[in-house]
């Protein structure tokens, strides 16, 4: 729909949404020993082989590229909570499967860079696909039926889906505004090509949950 | 395909209708017994002269269902629709007991290989298990939802195959009772229809079980894994409702409700032979000495089908498996010229265990008693060693095999016993895996890497492995001719070892180091007649201990170079740099199945053995883990899960730091890996494994420790237990800075730890001081204040009871605290003479710094002890000494200086070295007391008060100065940390 067919207007690329993801904790099972690497997001560490501990999905990955870690692979990434999950979808019209924030961008990143870490790669990857398709979809047909409001609430909603319906949403929940108070139109018209980008710009906040 | 008619005849009438029949043959087939399930008789035929009327025998009020005879032709067993199973001596017929009853007609009985154990089950919902001499219930095995239909017995005594009217199968594990697999709907569904019975066989090698199949076939399935093999699939149109094996398991006669029988060559999965009848055969039996097929049908016409198999091709009875041998003897009827074949066979099998309970119950005679202890005996030694060595079902395969030898082995140590008794532990590595077929374990699992082995064909594929890839040397894998089973690696290389098997393969040590200057530095020592129990690898030596006792050291270079006797049989060894630590049995085990093990650390660098001793385990469990800690504390694990670190506290004791019990999840078992000073490195296994697999790649987890505290009325177990261990800590390090000392080593990292550890300690005691206050336990409050070790934590307990309105409280603290000073005053006052003795220090300082060192610190060891035993806080008598410094230090120094500085360098080393107690005393006064960065005045004139009595010696006595330039030559170098560590510990 709007957004998918438009990525240019999305307020985020892919990589970018996936760059914010990257700040996610994974569990890695380092096999070198390394003292505690102090961040300014916090203190990661201390580093023993074969003892697992908590880092960031970007510092995970610049390990496992090195050949310095195993990356494990969360508890939802499982096979049979992911099938749960998909039933689910598929079951309930209208609501949608608790999942990570960044599900998405997580299990992209694990398939590119640890796939050797995660049993049965191929059919987590189809189901995390389907997911995803199945969710986008109740997502779009979810939104052909919105109409004259002021916001839109869907919960359990991830970042690249909410990325990718945004801008729809926010234009469109703009235009519901404009024809609800006629006398505002010139105001919003002027302002509407430099300020909309501004009030656009909010939305970056409520990104991290 | 020849198309003969065999004539039947009938032997039982009944009614009309369909009723299963049964049809058995004896032992030497003599004797043919048929029975009807439309009639209450059972019939003896003479199958040479089948014109002769059978004997009948009525003792049944109901149509009789099932038939089985023991293995030895001496007893045989019938139920009925009546609920009753009878038995009777064989051939007489003489009727002997009703062994068991039920509430719903009987439908399969079955006999063990040994004739001691009857099976029955039917209608009702459990499996009875009746030990023939005494009709005692052994066991009810109950999972079948179904009425049961057919039983049999695994012809080498593991296991009970079942399967009921519905088609389910089950396998049991005799041993325990439990259910090992369910498959469900394997074989069809019979309905309601009583005159067909599912029936299932397992083949005379016990390798294969036999279960009709829902496509018209039969379906073999795995003797250890249940497993399909294959099918025999052929030109039955309707399901096969009974199948027989022939003696020697080659061809199977199957019986189909199409009302054909065809005969089977099992190996090439062919029909070979077929017959049609008028009505439906519903048993066979192989005729057990020449080729013939009785059969009979569901009219109870019965006959005999000569030369089944032809003649082109083996004899049915050809080749009959020994497991099948007649060496069975039924024990109801004991037959004395047979005993040594009953003992074989039933020392040979674990299927009995009922008897355990039940068979000494009501002996017959004198003899059997004795006999059935002995066999009492093996098998409990079966048991244990199952339980030693096989938690799962996977190495059941392994296991049968293991304690057929092991019990062949010990039959003749084992028969002049006659009670039961618990098992020695056997040796073991630490962290070693059970070996797995097909798979690959441990030989050695360590905080440093692991070593694994796998079996291909004939030899063995070892791989070593470091937990740090990045640092650990990369070590290719070999292969091993020797089929190593035993092997422990450090840093430096790994040593490797193997049981002697047979005569060709003699006991065999390999070492390889990692790395070496010279090629082929690997070594090996063959024993003859000498087995390696244990190995273990120290800094640069390598210990093997063997089945001689003997405990061997060579060097890392091969060198053979002590060889100690042991005093018992080696349980396991560890060694940690020069220390090595061995476990062996002291006596037998205690009757409440307590091993007696002892240990002994040897220093293999010094040849001393600092400490011998006692190994406690909990009551009932066995030594599972032992080795050092990452500090090099010795430690063991037990099957109980409770984990002991060797202290030198009390003169040498265990202490009890983690009990997996408190600390289990359900479902969770710890294999230990290693610990350090709070945390278990151990590896977490779902049950009911007790061991990790080696792939995917086990992972440790840290667990922490815990002393097993009782539940106190404060409720604060946390606080005590860290209270207790930070205790253990600071013992451990003031050791271990005491040992590096008398070494002349540098202190400082040790010192600065334990100084670590003494202020997280001062947190702990103020939090239970006011969880104490709070719940109003001010004894116990009091005494915790004695233990703070810095003024400035009194102080803070003082104002804390004072905030808490406890005024009385507050009063005692201040007393303390008062008493404190005094004492400090006191031994500030014993301590002058002492710096006379600096004195000479200092003059010793220039000429050699190494005996300096010692000196010092045995001169400071007597304040500090007799500081630390008071317990009253020796900071501030440093305090006041260094208060002192500033005091004359200045005015010293003018005169002084030069020389001063020159020293200070080495006088540094020499108050770093002199002892823990005062530099770490001053560290923690100095927050403080501040005056090393800005004099304070006031500090200084509160001191002066203190130590005004002292004074009036002070100025006067040259040795201040001596002493002042020692201290504040620490006072310096202190200074010069880059941090202080208590910035972060006072914070609170």
């Amino acid at each position: 729909m709007a957004g998918q067919s438009d990525p240019h207007i999305s307020l985020f690329s892919a990589e970018e949404v996936e760059f914010m993801a990257e700040d996610e904790l994974i569990e890695i099972v380092p096999n070198m020993r390394m003292d505690p690497l102090n961040f300014i997001c916090g203190d990661f560490g201390p580093f023993l082989p074969q003892i697992a501990t908590q880092v960031p999905m970007w510092l995970a990955v610049a390990l496992k590229k090195r050949g310095k870690c195993a990356i494990r692979p969360p508890l939802w990434m499982s096979v049979e909570n992911l099938t749960k999950v998909l039933e689910g979808e598929r079951d309930s019209q209208g609501a949608f499967q608790v999942l990570p924030f960044h599900y998405v961008e997580i299990s992209r990143l694990l398939f590119d860079h640890a796939r050797d870490d995660i049993p049965d790669m191929y059919m987590v990857r189809s189901l995390i696909e389907d997911i995803r398709d199945v969710r986008v979809h109740k997502v779009e047909t979810s939104l052909e039926k919105f109409s004259g409001t002021s916001a839109v609430k869907i919960p359990n909603l991830s970042a690249m889906e909410v990325n990718i319906i945004r801008p729809f949403v926010g234009r469109a929940l703009q235009a519901f505004y404009k024809h609800d108070n006629p006398e505002k139109i010139p105001d919003v018209d002027r302002a509407s090509s430099g300020q909309t980008r501004v009030a656009n710009n909010e939305p970056r906040r409520p990104l991290r949950r | 395909m020849k198309i003969k008619s065999l004539k039947l005849r009938e032997a039982h009438k009944g009614s009309a209708n369909a009723s299963f029949c049964s049809i058995l043959w004896d032992l030497n087939a003599h004797h043919l017994v048929t029975a009807s399930s439309s009639e209450p008789s059972i019939s003896i035929h003479d199958p040479l002269l089948p014109s002769n009327p059978p004997r009948v025998l009525r003792h049944h009020r109901d149509g009789v269902t099932a038939l089985a005879l023991s293995p030895n032709s001496t007893c045989l067993s019938s139920g009925s629709i009546d609920h009753s199973v009878k038995l009777y001596k064989f051939p007489g017929g003489e009727f002997e007991t009703n062994i068991t009853r039920f509430t719903l007609p009987i439908r399969a009985l079955a006999f063990n290989k040994s004739g001691s154990m009857l099976a029955a089950a039917g209608d009702d919902e459990g499996i009875k298990l009746i030990n023939t001499i005494d009709g005692s219930i052994a066991r009810v095995l109950k999972g079948h939802r179904g009425p049961v239909t057919g039983l049999a017995f695994d012809p080498n005594g593991e296991y009970l195959a079942s399967i009921d009217s519905i088609g389910t199968v089950i396998y049991w594990e005799l041993q325990s009772g439990r259910t090992l697999y369910t498959l469900k709907g394997v074989a069809p569904d019979t309905g309601s229809d009583t005159s067909i019975l599912n029936v299932l066989s397992w083949s005379p090698d016990g390798e294969t079980l036999a279960v009709p199949g829902l496509k018209n076939d039969i379906v073999m399935y795995d003797r250890d894994t249940a497993e399909k093999l294959f099918t025999l699939r052929g030109d039955h149109t309707q399901p096969i409702c009974f199948m027989s094996w022939s003696p020697n398991g080659k061809y199977m006669a199957t019986s189909s409700l199409d009302k054909q029988i065809l005969i089977w060559d099992v190996n090439r999965k062919q029909d070979i032979d077929r017959q049609k009848f008028d009505d439906r055969i519903c048993c066979m039996a192989w005729k057990p000495i020449g080729n013939a097929l009785a059969v009979i049908d569901v009219m109870g016409k019965y006959g005999v089908w000569e030369s089944v198999v032809p003649s082109s091709m083996k004899s049915p009875t050809e080749d009959i498996p020994s497991s099948r041998s007649k060496n069975s003897n039924g024990l109801l009827f004991f037959d004395e010229e047979d005993e040594e074949d009953q003992e074989l066979s039933m020392s040979g099998s674990l299927s009995d265990l009922g008897e355990d309970s039940h068979g000494e119950s009501e002996p017959p005679s004198r003899k059997r008693l004795r006999k059935q202890s002995v066999i009492d005996d093996d098998q409990h030694e079966d048991v244990y060693n199952e339980l030693n060595l096989c938690t799962k079902t996977e190495y059941r395969k392994k296991v049968h095999r293991i304690n057929k030898e092991s019990s062949d082995k010990e039959r003749d140590g084992s028969r002049s016993m006659m009670t039961f008794r618990p098992k020695m532990q056997e040796a073991f590595q630490p962290g070693s895996t059970p070996p797995q077929p097909g798979k690959r374990n441990f030989l050695c699992y360590n905080m440093l890497g692991s070593i694994t082995t796998i079996k291909h064909d004939e030899y063995s594929h070892i791989e070593i492995d470091f937990h740090d890839t990045s640092t650990g040397p990369r070590v290719p894998p070999m292969t091993d001719y020797y089929g190593f089973t035993m092997a422990s690696l450090n840093e430096n290389g790994s040593v490797f070892a193997n049981p002697c098997k047979g005569e060709k393969n003699m006991s065999t040590l390999m070492y390889r180091p990692f790395s070496s200057w010279a090629n082929n530095s690997e070594w090996y020592m063959r024993f003859e007649g000498e087995e390696v129990k244990a190995v273990a690898l120290g800094g640069t030596w390598v210990a093997a201990v063997t089945s001689l006792n003997f405990l061997r050291i060579y060097t890392d270079g091969g060198l053979q170079k002590h060889i100690l006797s042991l005093n018992g049989p080696v349980v396991t060894a560890a060694g940690f740099k020069d220390e090595l630590a061995i476990v062996t049995h002291i006596s037998d085990c205690l009757p409440s199945n307590e091993q007696m093990l002892e240990f002994r650390i040897f220093n293999i660098s010094k040849g001393t053995q600092p400490f011998k001793g006692h190994l406690p385990l909990t009551p009932g469990s066995y030594l599972t883990w032992f080795g050092f800690t990452e500090e090099g504390q010795l430690s063991s694990y037990d099957s109980k899960g409770v984990l002991r670190v060797f202290t030198s506290q009390y003169g040498g004791n265990w202490l009890p730091l983690f009990s997996a019990s408190k600390e289990r999840k359900s479902g969770e078992n710890y294999w230990v890996v290693g610990l350090n000073v709070s945390k278990l490195f151990c590896i977490v296994c779902k049950n009911p494994d007790s061991f990790p697999q080696v792939l995917p790649k086990p992972v440790l987890t840290l667990l922490n420790l815990s002393f097993p505290l009782a539940s106190s009325d404060l409720g604060e177990e946390a606080l005590e237990n860290e209270f207790m261990l930070n205790n253990l800590h600071l013992s451990q390090i003031q050791k271990r800075i005491e040992v590096m000392a008398d070494e002349g080593l540098d202190t400082t990292p040790l010192d600065d730890e334990a100084f670590d550890i003494e202020a997280a300690q001062d947190r702990c005691i103020f939090r239970l001081i006011a969880s104490c206050c709070n719940g109003d336990k001010l004894v116990r409050a009091t005494e915790l204040v004695k233990l703070l070790s810095v003024e400035k934590s009194v102080r803070g307990a003082i104002q804390l009871a004072t905030a808490l309105k406890l005024p009385i409280l507050a009063e005692r603290f201040n007393n303390i605290l008062e008493e404190r000073l005094q004492s400090k005053t006191e031994v500030l006052k014993t301590s002058l003479p002492r710096s006379k003795h600096d004195r000479n220090v200092k003059a010793d300082v220039a000429a050699s710094m190494a005996l300096t060192a010692t000196e010092r610190s045995e001169i400071s060891e007597p304040t500090f002890s007799s500081s630390s035993a008071k317990l009253s806080a020796p900071l501030l008598i440093k305090k006041v000494k260094s208060s002192d410094r500033v005091k004359f230090g200045k005015p010293k120094t003018d005169g002084d200086q030069t020389a001063c500085l020159e020293d200070s360098r080495e006088v540094n080393d020499a108050g770093k070295n002199a002892g823990p107690s005062q530099v770490k005393n001053l560290q923690t006064q100095r927050p403080s007391n501040p005056f090393l960065k800005l004099p304070n005045n006031q500090e200084e004139k509160k001191v002066e008060e203190v130590m005004s009595e002292s004074q009036s010696q002070g100025p006067s006595n040259p040795f201040f100065k001596s002493s002042n330039k020692v201290r504040e030559a620490t006072g310096i170098q202190q200074s010069h940390r880059p941090s202080n560590p208590f910035l972060k510990s006072t914070a609170k």
